[in-house]
């Protein structure tokens, strides 16, 4: 630490913002100007309409560049909205970034106060804000090595795209597949909606251009078990799968055969993480819709794999050796759940949103089936049809041409699914299907059938484990949640970990791959130039007030972020800058005050105290 | 409670062209009708796609209010034409009280 360190700068510039009306309605920004051109260090104040212009900004660029100023302090709206805004004006002038400081007057204060009260508050925040930028330092952002190198959790399409875009932007990669098989949910489809492309084909294209790429391995039959480190610089661990016994190599199992051993541990050095771990379909209740007291009523995902194997008796479906004559589609199984109406989970939970897909793939089944099997009767009973995206809503028009009959019901009201009594008239059928139907004008409609499919949704993978130990936020619908749904939609809030797929949301596989081709290509540009650039608001230790104690050690709350070094035989404390995330925390308990933060330290924050509590007529 | 019977578009088509299934229930028709009469069409053309034969039959005289102003038809967005519908149920309804007659006589 230098002795210029507590210097105080004599040439603060100060720019008031009007907001166009949204500050200077209720705060005198001209009084504001005035009196704070009065405080000590101020050299030059300035107002204008809105700041964030480029007139605005201009003003603080030529009195950077007259050299009329060394540091500054902008009064406007939320630092979120244009603290970088301003520091990048600093920086077009040629000078520091961090030279610069922030005084909210529009959320903390003309949106919340009138009159007086609002001026006296913004010359008090103003005021705070020079006595801090007085003391402001420049400084240089962390510079952290990166490796250009990513790992992929999960093998669905989602991730397999993901591989595929980042090999292809000159990154090395790890593909962890906890299964042995690659292709996720997508390689258990048969054709897919809306254009009815083999799933096989687009799993085996992508899965064996990435097994065939070098600069990708691919682990399966494998977990992540160990996550430290920080971004660009992840240590992972991963550890095969155990088929659940454990045994160790050459111990015979009974009916499975001789045990190969789990390989050891490995680990992996990365420089970023893609979650592309996926959905698990919704498992429907006993009962619900008679699922599991009829076997006659199976969910979607079981439907389309016996339905690869139909065979065809006079253009009537059979499944199973079972002639087919009459299908009843329920949509809408275990998603769009609605408190009061329908039942938790074992966990109290319930599945308010829409999966999205499920339309859509229903509305493909019951075409393919009208197309190949005309003796087979189709009755798809919806709430709404939401087949949303491109070519999706033809789908819809394609099952009506193709003769499908829709039903719609209210979630209060659902469809029943009964075994049919015996001799009943038109009732040949071992099941029946009852519904109050909203287009037959809310009569109950009844239908015979053989088959009823339940159209059952997503529901986010179980990743408890990986989310406990990457601390990665999670929604109220239980997916991988993104910083921002517009503005952020890839990134998590833990650094250089991404999402892709439907870990985050139920999404089609088109939607799948775009976001995974998304996070792939944020990882590659945030990981390409082989460094990084953090923020340099991190804690600095001065070893010469440094007596050892370990206190700030043990209050810091980021794993690995201060570390007891030796230092010409005596123990010292040193911040590892990457992992520190400027808290504080270790601030408030060093016995000596040795430790501090960059950017906000105590001298700081006790020169805006100071100004706080100075009365400023007295201090001009 | 209404027994589904999807086969009765088949039988229909006998009488016209086959485009029932195609209407989605919009309601389109029922707004544009010059008669102001519980949804007519568009009841009509359900009836047809449950294959509730027995209440066509039973409300078949009400087919004649139709002008064959051919509005339905024009506005209808799934080109199920209602309005030919229409011209088919009246075919079928003749035919079904052509056959009682005989029966009765
Ligand atoms: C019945 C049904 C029909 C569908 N039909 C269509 C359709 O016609 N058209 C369409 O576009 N979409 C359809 N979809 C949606 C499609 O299945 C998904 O968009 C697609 O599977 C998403 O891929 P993903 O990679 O995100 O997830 P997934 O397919 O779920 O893949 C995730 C992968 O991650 C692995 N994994 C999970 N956790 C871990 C872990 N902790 N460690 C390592 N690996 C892990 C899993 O084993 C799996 O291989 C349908 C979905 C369903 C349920
Ligand atoms: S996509 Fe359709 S079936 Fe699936 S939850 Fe949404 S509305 Fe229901
Ligand atoms: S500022 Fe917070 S995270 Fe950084 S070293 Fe101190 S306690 Fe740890
Ligand atoms: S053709 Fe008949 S049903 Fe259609 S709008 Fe005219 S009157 Fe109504
Ligand atoms: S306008 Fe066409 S699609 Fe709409 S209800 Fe009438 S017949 Fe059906």
């Amino acid at each position: 630490m230098t002795a210029s360190k507590h210097q105080r700068s004599d040439r603060v510039g100060v720019y008031i913002c009007y907001c166009g009306g949204n500050i200077s309605d209720h705060v005198d920004v001209e009084k504001v100007r005035a009196d704070v051109e009065k405080i000590p260090g101020v050299a030059v104040a300035r107002t204008n309409m809105f700041m964030c212009s480029d007139p605005g900004q201009e003003l603080i660029i030529e009195d950077l560049r007259q050299g009329r100023i060394d540091r500054v302090v902008v009064a406007s709206c939320a630092p979120s909205l244009h603290e970088t805004t301003f520091r990048g004006a600093i920086t077009r002038a040629g000078a520091n970034p961090y030279i610069y400081e922030h005084a909210n007057i529009r959320e903390h204060v003309s949106w919340v106060l009138h009159g007086d009260r609002a001026t006296a508050k913004a010359e008090k925040l103003v005021a705070a804000a020079v006595g801090k930028a007085r003391l402001l330092e420049p400084l240089q952002p962390i510079r952290v090595e990166a490796r250009r190198h990513v790992t992929v959790i999960g093998g669905g399409i989602a991730g397999l795209k993901a591989a595929r875009v980042l090999a292809d932007r000159g990154l090395e990669v790890v593909l962890i597949e906890k299964s042995p098989f690659l292709g996720g949910h997508v390689a258990r489809l048969d054709r897919v909606a809306p254009h009815g492309e083999k799933a096989a084909d687009l799993v085996a294209e992508l899965a064996r251009s990435v097994l065939e790429d070098e600069a990708i391995t691919v682990l399966t039959r494998s977990q992540l078990v160990g996550f430290d480190g920080y971004v660009g610089n992840y240590d992972l661990r991963v550890r095969a799968v155990s088929d659940g016994d454990g045994e160790g190599q050459g111990t015979y199992v009974p009916f499975r055969g001789v045990s190969g051993g789990t390989p050891p541990e490995l680990t992996i050095e990365t420089g970023a993480i893609i979650m592309a771990t996926g959905f698990r379909s919704y498992r429907p209740r006993r009962g619900e819709y008679g699922h599991g007291d009829h076997a006659e009523v199976v969910t979607l995902p079981e439907f389309i794999r016996r339905f690869s194997m139909a065979e065809s008796a006079d253009g009537t479906l059979v499944l199973d050796g079972r002639i087919i004559r009459s299908i009843a589609m329920i949509h809408c199984v275990g998603s769009r759940q609605i408190p009061g109406i329908h039942e938790e989970d074992a966990e109290g939970r319930l599945n308010e949103y829409c999966s999205r897909v499920c339309c859509s793939a229903v509305l493909h089944a019951a075409c393919r089936i009208r197309e190949r099997f005309p003796g087979t009767r189709v009755h798809d009973l919806y709430r709404d049809i939401r087949t949303y995206g491109r070519d999706q809503e033809e789908l819809y028009q394609r099952a009506s041409g193709a003769g499908v009959v829709f039903y719609r019901f209210s979630p209060e009201e659902p469809p029943r699914v009964t075994a049919a009594q015996e001799g009943a008239a038109g009732q040949d059928f071992p099941l029946r299907v009852t519904v109050r139907d909203g287009l037959t004008f809310g009569e109950e409609v009844e239908m015979g059938v053989d088959l009823v499919v339940l159209a059952t949704g997503m529901e986010a993978a179980q990743v408890g484990d990986l989310v406990a130990m990457m601390k990665l936020p999670v929604g109220s619908d239980r997916f991988l949640q993104e910083v921002h749904p517009k503005l952020a939609p890839v990134e998590s809030s833990v650094a250089g970990v991404f999402l892709a797929g439907t870990a985050q949301a139920p999404m089609t596989i088109g939607e799948a791959c775009n976001g995974a081709a998304a996070a792939a290509v944020k990882a590659a540009s945030l990981l390409g130039r082989g460094y990084l650039e953090l923020d340099p608001f991190v804690a600095e230790v001065d070893p010469d007030l440094c007596q050892g104690t370990g206190d700030c050690v043990r209050a810091c709350l980021a794993e690995g972020a201060l570390e007891m070094v030796e230092e010409n035989g005596h123990a010292r404390a040193r911040v590892v800058a990457a992992r520190c995330l400027g808290c504080g925390a270790c601030v408030a308990v060093c016995p000596t005050g040795a430790i501090d933060l960059k950017g906000w330290s105590l001298k700081q924050y006790e020169a805006m105290v100071d100004m706080i509590v100075a009365d400023l007529a007295e201090s001009t | 409670m209404t027994l589904v019977t999807p086969d009765f578009v088949e039988e229909l088509q006998q009488y016209g062209d086959d485009t029932v299934l195609r209407c989605f229930n919009c309601g389109t028709c029922v707004a544009i009708c010059p008669l102001i009469n519980d949804s007519f069409p568009r009841r009509l053309i359900r009836y047809i796609q449950i294959g509730a034969r027995d209440r066509i039959l039973a409300g078949g005289r009400d087919l004649w209010q139709c002008l064959h102003c051919g509005l339905c038809s024009r506005t209808c967005p799934r080109q199920a034409d209602p309005a030919e519908v229409i011209l088919s149920l009246k075919r079928l309804v003749l035919a079904a009280w052509r056959e009682e007659d005989t029966k009765n006589v």
